[in-house]
């Protein structure tokens, strides 16, 4: 190495690059099972805050005149205060008590054995919706010798085991290398299921991508036993500088006519679980969405760039896909019901996603830090502070349900406010 | 017979399973074995009067027909690989056309249905089907194939085993529609629109139910067809219809009262671009058909074919309660069976 520097510019990766290759398209190998990524990680890394993206910087604008909250003292007889707001709602043809269900986490290491079953037992707990990941059944099979549960069944007990009778379900994905085990099949024709499936709690995801690298499938990192025992299922490449292997599922390919006859082929194959479909945010995420819906998803999720657990890229985390506010205002008012996954862990964000048009929101990154936190109650306890953020915030907007809320309820800094009503001015004195 | 605790909730049609060694023994199993051996029989002349070859089918292979409905193929580990046993044989019925114009099989199949299949009276895990295969042929031909197919055995079992089905009850006079008349055909979209109109909810864009087909069999008095189900309700070998994107030229052929789906077959599709995009369409790999896909690059030629269940066949010449009881070896879904 010589003495020459490059003031301003980013020398560091540059010559991290030049030592250590490929390796350094990822980041730090060692993080990998411990470290959540998602998009803002790596600049937030640098030691400040995350800055927010464009749904962060909206601002939730309380009116002064509440028709709603009119409504709701009729209904009541006296003032209406946070308590009365009725947070319940159907997410994806499942009854939940709040706006909020648990988001994938798959075959990342980070979800593995204990951190899995416990976000399961406190999701089946808070009734709550819970999506089981991809690529659990490729890695980790589906039924294995008598005293040994594989990850999935183990999941799928952990949460029927405690989610309260009428509440909740079990949403189950499937990526491509999913198929070609035939995942679907095997939990659908699974007599344990059965009791799922006859309450209407069943529901099958068609994963066609992800938040945190949106065009690309998922990507975990494996050792070299792992990397020769997945080699015929997955691509594994040898890209780490030697710090392990990189394990990549596909995207898998889709067009409009292949999401629509994939979504029928679900109806038509598995009449009894309700289907899911989730996208990357990807430019043509409202196209997708309707596409879906109209033929016949019961729920659309939408991971904006923001979403993600696993192993990504490191240009992927901070420079690919939408952010999850330019998803939802591309969609609009929504035909069905959309589900908005991306940093949501507290009141206010989850709000704004719901003024957006979401009918709920998913917990991901928050679910696993919190089940890490407390094993028993961590994802519990921070679904009550938040379900009392979104409260406070929705009572204070003047409604009493989560479907209440409407874009109007969103002030953008330095975006111009739509023309007030001209007025005439009255009372007051000349 | 050991019933899962669904089972034992929910009732099924008929009479129940009794344990093997007395099912072996019963009178009707004996009877519809009587039937079954005249069906083969006279299946076999019927297609090889048609120039007709029979070949054996394979078992097992690294991927079989991903069906539909929710049913799954059993794994078996050859020599380390992930194999599958044949849920039906249509690819390689596909491929062998590269050398016989005219094939058809007996053939096992197994498929594990639903659970919930086992009160329909209608599903084995365990089945056969005369599987049919045509090249160059059109989904009329098929049609004409199956009709044809379905009268001859129908007479020749009316003729060579009357005391059996008198025994068992069965009256002839149920035949006669089917042995005189031509088979109705109806569409898709128009067999929904009947249900519709009497009060069932069936999807457009979905099988035929099986409370639907059921519905549509009682009504009749011969066999009909049922033609252009809509993509996305079966597999990706099922041609589209060039002309009416969304529809495929497939067929059912349904028996009249109340016993259903006898036959399901198609024009195949045998282009190559348009069979990889199907199979995405149906959420298959293309490269999990790995053997397969790279014979219909090399070229296959185009075909119709049907599969005809054998069972489904004993039972409405038998006219027993379910299809059960016209297995030697039956293996109802959800039921663990020796």
């Amino acid at each position: 190495m010589t003495a020459i520097h490059a003031p301003g510019y980013p020398e560091a990766r540059v010559r991290a690059r030049a030592r250590r290759g490929t390796a350094e398209v990822f980041p730090p190998v060692d993080a990998y099972g411990r470290r959540l990524l998602g998009a803002g990680d790596e600049t937030a890394a640098g030691g400040d805050e995350w800055a927010g993206d464009e749904l962060d910087s909206a601002r939730l604008v309380p009116p002064v005149f509440m028709p709603q909250r009119l409504e709701k003292l009729i209904d009541l007889g006296r003032e209406p205060v946070h308590d009365d707001v009725d947070l319940a709602t159907t997410i994806g043809g499942f009854r939940s008590p709040l706006p909020l269900y648990v988001s994938a986490f798959g075959s990342t290491r980070v979800a593995h054995g204990d951190a899995g079953l416990a976000a399961s037992r406190q999701a089946g707990r808070l009734g709550l919706p819970m999506v089981i990941g991809e690529n659990l059944v490729p890695v980790g099979g589906y039924r294995r010798a008598a005293g040994a549960e594989s990850p999935i069944l183990a999941r799928l007990r952990a949460y029927t085991q405690e989610c309260p009778p009428g509440l909740g379900g079990v949403v189950v994905q499937q990526s491509t290398e999913d198929a070609d085990s035939e995942v679907w099949n095997l939990v659908y024709s699974d007599p344990s299921v059965r009791d799922l499936i006859e309450s209407g709690r069943l529901a099958f995801e068609l994963k066609t991508g992800q938040g945190a690298k949106p065009g690309l499938g998922g990507m975990t990192v494996v050792d070299a036993a792992d990397a020769r025992r997945l080699a015929d299922r997955f691509a594994v490449r040898d890209v780490l500088d030697g710090d392990g292997w990189l394990r990549c599922a596909t995207p898998g390919t889709f067009t409009e006519e292949i999401l629509r006859q994939q979504v029928r082929f679900m109806r038509n194959n598995f009449p009894r679980a309700r289907v899911w479909v989730k996208f990357h945010p990807g430019r043509d995420v409202a196209h997708a969405a309707t596409t879906a819906w109209q033929a016949g998803a019961d729920a659309v999720t939408v991971d904006g760039a923001q979403g993600g657990t696993g192993w990504a890229p490191r240009v992927f985390l901070d420079q690919v896909g939408l952010p999850l506010g330019e998803c939802l205002r591309r969609i609009g008012r929504p035909e069905g019901c959309l589900l908005a996954s991306g940093r949501i862990w507290e009141g206010g964000r989850a709000v704004r996603a719901l003024a957006l048009g979401a009918t709920a929101v998913g917990l991901g990154r928050a679910a696993l830090l919190a089940v890490d936190e407390d094993a028993d109650a961590g994802l519990i306890r921070l679904v009550e502070a938040l379900a009392l953020e979104a409260r406070l915030l929705i009572s204070a907007l003047g409604r009493y349900r989560a479907d209440a809320l409407t874009p109007a309820d969103l002030w953008w800094p330095g975006v111009e406010p739509a023309p007030e009503r001209h007025v005439v001015p009255i009372g007051g004195r000349a | 017979m050991h019933q899962t605790d669904h089972l034992s909730r929910q009732a099924t049609q008929g009479p129940r399973p009794v344990p093997l060694g007395e099912h072996l023994v019963a009178s009707t199993t004996r009877a519809a074995m009587a039937v079954q051996q005249e069906t083969l029989y006279a299946a076999r002349e019927f297609l090889r009067g048609r120039g007709f070859t029979e070949l054996l089918p394979p078992l097992i292979g690294p991927v079989t027909d991903p069906g539909g409905r929710g049913a799954k193929a059993l794994d078996v580990d050859y020599y380390g690989h992930p194999y599958k046993l044949m849920t039906s044989a249509i690819l390689y019925k596909q491929a062998s056309l590269r050398g016989f114009d005219k094939l058809f099989y007996i053939a096992p199949n197994i498929r594990v249905e639903p659970p919930e299949t086992a009160a329909t009276g209608r599903h084995l895990v365990e089945f056969h089907q005369i599987d049919v295969e045509i090249a160059g042929a059109t989904r009329d031909d098929a049609m004409e194939v199956a009709a044809g197919l379905l009268t001859h055995v129908v007479q020749h079992v009316l003729d060579t085993v009357p005391a059996v089905l008198d025994e068992l009850g069965r009256d002839s006079l149920a035949f006669t529609e089917l042995l005189t008349g031509k088979f109705d055909t109806c569409t898709h979209a128009e067999a929904v629109q009947r249900l519709r109109g009497g009060g069932h909810p069936q999807s457009a864009d979905a099988e035929i139910d099986w409370v639907g087909e059921e519905h549509l069999s009682r009504e009749a008095d011969r066999p009909f067809f049922v033609t252009d189900y809509p993509k996305g309700s079966r597999g990706f070998y099922d041609r589209e219809d060039p002309r009416h994107p969304g529809v495929l030229r497939n067929f059912d052929l349904i028996a009249h009262g109340g016993y259903g789906e006898l036959v399901s077959g198609s024009e195949r599709e045998s282009d190559y671009a348009t069979l990889v995009t199907r199979m995405r369409e149906s959420g298959e790999n293309p490269a999990k058909y790995d053997w397969y896909v790279k014979l219909v690059r090399e070229g296959i030629p185009a075909s119709a074919g049907f599969g005809m269940g054998v069972q489904r066949l004993v039972r409405f010449l038998t006219g027993l309660d379910a299809l059960w009881q016209v297995s030697a070896y039956p293996k109802l879904p959800g039921v663990v069976a020796p």
